[in-house]
């Protein structure tokens, strides 16, 4: 019997960067087939391939032993594949039930929309994945765990022989992680071909039967996920052994920068799901990394928020002191000029400019630096840029490429380098590593590790407890808005922070 | 570390790449070659006299571009607001506004030339500013803003004129205006350029210039392209939205004192429909309505390329009903190719 899905020497590149070259990928009926590599391997391009997102290749495709060539994603679709893309594809405004039956609505006797029937179908498909979702709520008002349900219901709801997942776990709770890998052995039992990509090695040997690595486009290793250890595996796709992912902490840290004293922002018109500061103390000194813990909505982007004067309108009461002088940044401009940087959370909507240059997106923070009376020293910021990408590693083409073609992790690097040419004493850092490689990963924590030691003070917000515990220096748990604990990372571990977090002890704030 | 190497991957030496700036060449210049193919159809439509041809001829290219220069003078303002992804609708109402203001001063009230142009200007720029700061502080819709700065501008005009136009005789006498401001509707430059052409390159030349060199450039093509990315990375959103809009409020305004002088007179239901004429100039050239992307030279090219249009139709008699036709047909064919601009 041919191969569900049989991919030969497929090659794509996007101007000077070669994202596939010479891949062969072969999906088995009833089969999962995971996809390792590094952001920029090439996984995301081989599966838009796959999925007719991408339709000019080199190579060939043959689903069930016949050739096919996708003109876009709706021929793929009516071939039996489907994709379930990183970047959620929902209808804000649009309920659960509309946004599964989108495009294909149930219609009754008459030819009108039948509501009824789309919503009993819709808890039928949410219950099979074992989620408890009322199918009329607006999609824009779940959390983006639950959209991530949403998708995969929707996915599945299309009957396809293929699926492709991207990173679908990447906002789950652990028990709802649960039920999407009961989902998927159910899939399987049923001959459903099943790709999926991820970066977390424990779910890959749970639910695989093959894993495939890429690296720079081609392919490097295929494997039983079973038989090798997650190191060997990081091995793979970095393509150099990988002693410790984390920079060791370096504890000389001097004077203090930072120091938050009973921080409470009370909003003009506060916003459901908002958890502005509710009584935050903290300090950060000179040369020290700190981790901001918490569980979702216990308040880390809000506080950063508030740090840099981005957040919503409202009456401050505490205090925020840079250097021993009390500050109030009422916006960006006036952060930057104190010597604050901030990483956003979301490069694409909230970091970068997608379809302007690296150089533009690199320089626009410090402009002024380039220049006299307004006019750009062409050569100088050109000059910062590269001296940027150098430190940083960046891998690109050329520097008028749009940044949009560069990888997740080279994105991230450029929103780091363009706040870094600003010279900021403090940076404000939002999940810097969320949908981040493990290379990239490394990077940015080597980087931090040389921010540091250069007098940088940092304050890091993650919710990936193995990054906060080996990165910081110390890490301060919020919930519900206000500070609960502090531990120093030398002597703590990640189950402290956890507990700490979800409540289980209560440890006074900080002095 | 393997980065150095994959990032000297053969930079622009390699073929896709090549392949691809070319075509991104052709369509980042698609205006230009509209330009030429419409200017080359002209020369061959041409109606011909004693074996010369008409369009070709040193006045009628005269006219063309005079023609063009008041609706090119406001399409270089409305490529401003469209680069940072925001409308204006109240150019042609400002540009009437300009022109009322410009006779009733001078007429009217005898004022000098400069003082009267001067007021003229200043009141656009103020007019423009104040519509970017009800869009940008309040966040009003740029749509919403300039809707309504239309009929404030309209109703300005109406009143300021007492709803008459009111004719530019020139003289030292009493309600005359002086000489000087005629000299700017009929002195040419060189003997073969009109002063509203003359303008109207300025205009274009500088403002070419300036988003070319300027920082200011880079943050309004930063707030096109994603406004919160923007303001996080420190952009001062609100004042270049200002700035933008009083800078297109500001030509509008120059516009319009074009405008009166090349009419002789200052109307206020001057400049009807012309914001419209400017963002089909506007689109034509290239400039993406999201925001973020396009360039005051396609605008230029744009605008010529309806004047050239609208010439050789009328050169030819052609029924203004189907010329209209004709226009709209331009703009969807100019828009329909600004889809096929490669993918990135």
């Amino acid at each position: 019997m041919p191969d569900l899905v049989r991919m030969t020497a497929i090659g794509k590149r996007y101007g000077g960067v070669r994202a596939c070259h010479e891949v062969d990928f072969v999906l088995g009926a009833g089969e999962v087939h995971a996809l390792l590599g590094e952001n920029g391997a090439g996984k995301s391009t081989l599966m838009k391939i796959l999925s007719g997102d991408v339709t000019e290749y080199d190579g060939s495709i043959a689903i069930n032993g016949v050739p096919v060539r996708f003109g876009g994603p709706t021929d793929a679709q009516a071939a039996g594949i489907a994709m379930i893309h990183q970047e959620l594809d929902l209808v804000p405004g649009l309920s659960v039930a509309d946004n599964i039956f989108l495009g294909r609505e149930l219609r009754t006797a008459v030819r009108t929309v039948d509501r009824r029937r789309m919503e009993r179908e819709a808890r039928e498909l949410l219950d099979r994945s074992g989620v408890s979702l009322d199918p009329r709520r607006p999609v824009g008002d779940l959390r983006v765990g639950e959209q991530q349900l949403v998708t995969i219901a929707k996915a599945i709801s299309l009957d396809a022989r293929v699926l492709i997942m991207d990173e679908p776990t990447s906002a789950l709770t652990s028990s709802e992680v649960e039920r999407l890998f009961d989902v998927i052995r159910e899939l399987r039992q049923s001959g459903v071909g099943i790709v999926y990509i991820s970066h977390r090695m424990e779910e890959i040997s749970r639910v695989a039967d093959r894993a495939t690595v890429l690296r720079n486009g081609s392919i490097v290793t295929s494997f039983d996920p079973r038989e090798l250890s997650t190191a060997e595996v990081v091995e793979a796709m970095v393509g150099r052994p990988v002693q410790t992912m984390f920079t060791t902490p370096d504890s000389a840290t001097g004077d203090e920068l930072l120091r938050v004293e009973n921080l409470r922002l009370k909003a003009r018109r506060p916003r459901p799901g908002r958890r502005d500061p509710d009584g935050i103390s903290l300090t950060v000194r000179a040369g020290e990394i700190v981790g901001l813990a918490g569980l979702l909505g216990a308040g880390r982007t809000e506080l950063l928020e508030t740090l840099y004067g981005v957040a919503p309108g409202g009456t401050h009461t505490g205090r925020i002191l840079l250097q021993g002088k009390p500050i109030r940044p009422r916006g960006p401009r006036q952060a930057l000029a104190h010597g604050i940087g901030f990483v956003p959370e979301d490069r694409r909507t909230s970091g970068l400019v997608l379809f302007h240059s690296i150089l533009a997106n690199t320089v626009v923070s410090s402009l002024p630096a380039y220049g006299r009376l307004g006019v750009i020293a062409r050569r100088r910021e050109r000059a910062a840029s590269v001296r940027m990408a150098d430190r940083l590693r960046l891998k690109f083409g050329r520097l008028q490429d749009e940044v949009g073609t560069l990888s997740g992790g080279n994105q991230q690097k450029v929103v780091f380098g363009r706040m870094l040419l600003t010279e900021p004493k403090l940076l404000l850092l939002d999940e810097p590593t969320r949908g981040v490689d493990v290379g990239a990963k490394a990077e940015i924590y080597r980087l931090l590790g040389e921010l540091a030691a250069q007098g940088l003070g940092v304050l890091l917000a993650s919710s990936e407890l193995p990054e906060l515990v080996g990165v910081c220096d110390r890490v301060v748990v919020l919930r519900d808005g206000r500070d609960v604990a502090s531990f120093s990372t030398a002597e703590s571990g990640e189950g402290d922070l956890l507990a700490a977090a979800m409540g289980q002890i209560e440890v006074g704030g900080m002095p | 570390m393997t980065d150095v190497q994959d990032r000297t991957v053969a930079p622009g030496r390699d073929g896709p790449v090549e392949q691809r700036s070319l075509a991104a060449t052709l369509f980042r210049f698609q205006s230009v070659f509209g330009l030429i193919a419409v200017f080359v159809a002209a020369i061959i439509f041409s109606p011909r006299k004693n074996g010369e041809i008409l369009f070709v001829s040193a006045d009628n290219l005269a006219n063309v571009v005079r023609a063009v220069s008041e609706i090119g003078i406001i399409a270089v303002g409305m490529t401003f607001v469209i680069l940072i992804g925001g409308i204006d609708l109240s150019v042609g109402a400002v540009l009437g506004l300009a022109a009322v203001g410009s006779a009733v001063l001078m007429v009217e009230n005898d004022w000098g030339f400069l003082p009267s142009v001067v007021l003229v200007l200043a009141i656009g720029l103020v007019f423009g500013a104040l519509q970017g700061a009800a869009t940008a502080m309040i966040g009003i819709q740029s749509f919403i803003v300039t809707l309504a700065g239309l009929q404030i501008a309209r109703g300005l005009a109406r009143i300021w004129s007492g709803g008459q136009g009111v004719a530019i005789a020139y003289g030292d006498g009493p309600k005359e205006a002086p000489a000087s401001f005629a000299l700017l509707g009929e002195r040419t430059f060189g003997g073969l350029v009109p002063i509203p052409v003359l303008i109207f390159a300025v205009v274009a030349i500088a403002a070419v210039v300036f988003l070319r060199v300027s920082a200011f450039s880079r943050h309004l093509y930063a707030v096109g392209g994603n406004e919160k990315a923007a303001r996080l990375s420190g952009v001062p959103v609100v004042r270049v939205k200002i700035a933008v809009f009083a800078i297109c409020g500001l030509l509008a305004s120059l516009a319009g004192i074009v405008h009166a002088v090349q009419l002789n007179q200052g109307s206020p239901n001057d400049g009807i429909g012309y914001e419209l004429d400017a963002i089909a100039a506007v689109v034509i050239g290239g400039t993406s309505l999201a925001g973020g992307r396009g360039s005051v030279a396609g605008t230029v090219a744009g605008a010529l390329l309806l004047g050239v249009l609208n010439n050789i139709l009328a050169l030819n008699n052609i029924d203004s009903n189907i010329q209209l036709l004709i226009k709209g047909l331009v703009i969807v064919a100019a828009a329909a190719l600004q889809r096929l601009r490669p993918a990135s």
